[in-house]
């Protein structure tokens, strides 16, 4: 009677076991395929390591995708875009004043810049009115220092003219 | 890679200041207004001789002014 009674709670026991998950992991899971992703300014963190799919930089060296499983480098990036697909599949840009990307080992992506800003926040008007004065320094009879400045406003306004409409 | 701005005497940093002051400036009013206090900077100094202080100066004119001075100085 004993026995018939172990019995029975020995099978009531077992579809309670069965429901416990097997702790094994596949191939397939253990590949992560996203990157680390951290975006700073030194005023607001708009990434702050956040799992992306893939971030197109605009470097000096030339434009480059950045994906999981990257080789490390530093790349110092030209003002221009920056384009993250997140893992929803979404597609942001954001305009960089410049700064530096660092592709770190393990998947992790920094980017360091002094002012970013998403695109559409820029105003095509504000951009038109300082290519004409930038033009105007840049060809006037001002300092070298005054000329160079103008003409790296230009190559910034000329890069966020590509994006702004 | 040899930069237009380098050759002009100016340093990276300077590069970049310019760069965020004219993305800054490119920005929708709302906006703008509240980034560009970012690019302000009101810092003085003033040299003492002898006890006595001098002149107070505006770092970034004294910055502009000693620019200026590095380009007009034969190249050493």
């Amino acid at each position: 009677m004993n026995s018939l009674r172990v019995a029975r709670a020995a099978l009531r026991a077992r579809p309670a076991a069965l429901r416990i998950p097997v702790q094994q992991r596949g191939y397939a899971e253990a590949v992560n395929d996203k990157i680390k992703l951290s975006l700073s300014l030194p005023h607001q963190s708009i990434y702050k390591s956040q799992d992306v799919v893939q971030v197109n930089i605009a470097a000096e060296s030339g434009e480059m995708g950045v994906l999981a499983h990257h080789v490390p480098s530093i790349e110092q990036l030209k003002p221009g875009i920056v384009e993250v697909i997140e893992e929803s599949g979404a597609t942001k840009q954001f305009f960089l004043s410049g700064g530096f990307a660092v592709v770190q080992p393990n998947s992790v992506l920094s980017i360091n810049a002094v002012e970013g800003f998403p695109i559409e926040d820029f105003s095509a008007d504000a951009i038109r009115a300082q290519v004409a004065e930038a033009q105007k320094v840049a060809n006037g009879s001002g300092s070298e220092q005054d000329i160079a400045e103008a003409k790296i406003e230009l190559e910034v306004l000329e890069s966020l003219q590509a994006y702004v409409k | 890679m040899s930069f237009a701005w380098k050759q002009a005497g100016l340093t990276y940093n300077r590069y970049l200041a310019v760069a965020a002051r004219v993305v800054r400036r490119s920005l929708k009013d709302d906006k703008r207004l509240a980034a560009e206090r970012r690019g302000d900077m009101d810092l003085r100094f003033a040299k003492w001789t002898n006890g006595k202080q001098g002149e107070m100066t505006n770092v970034a004119d004294a910055n502009a002014a000693a620019y200026v001075e590095k380009a007009n100085a034969p190249a050493s």
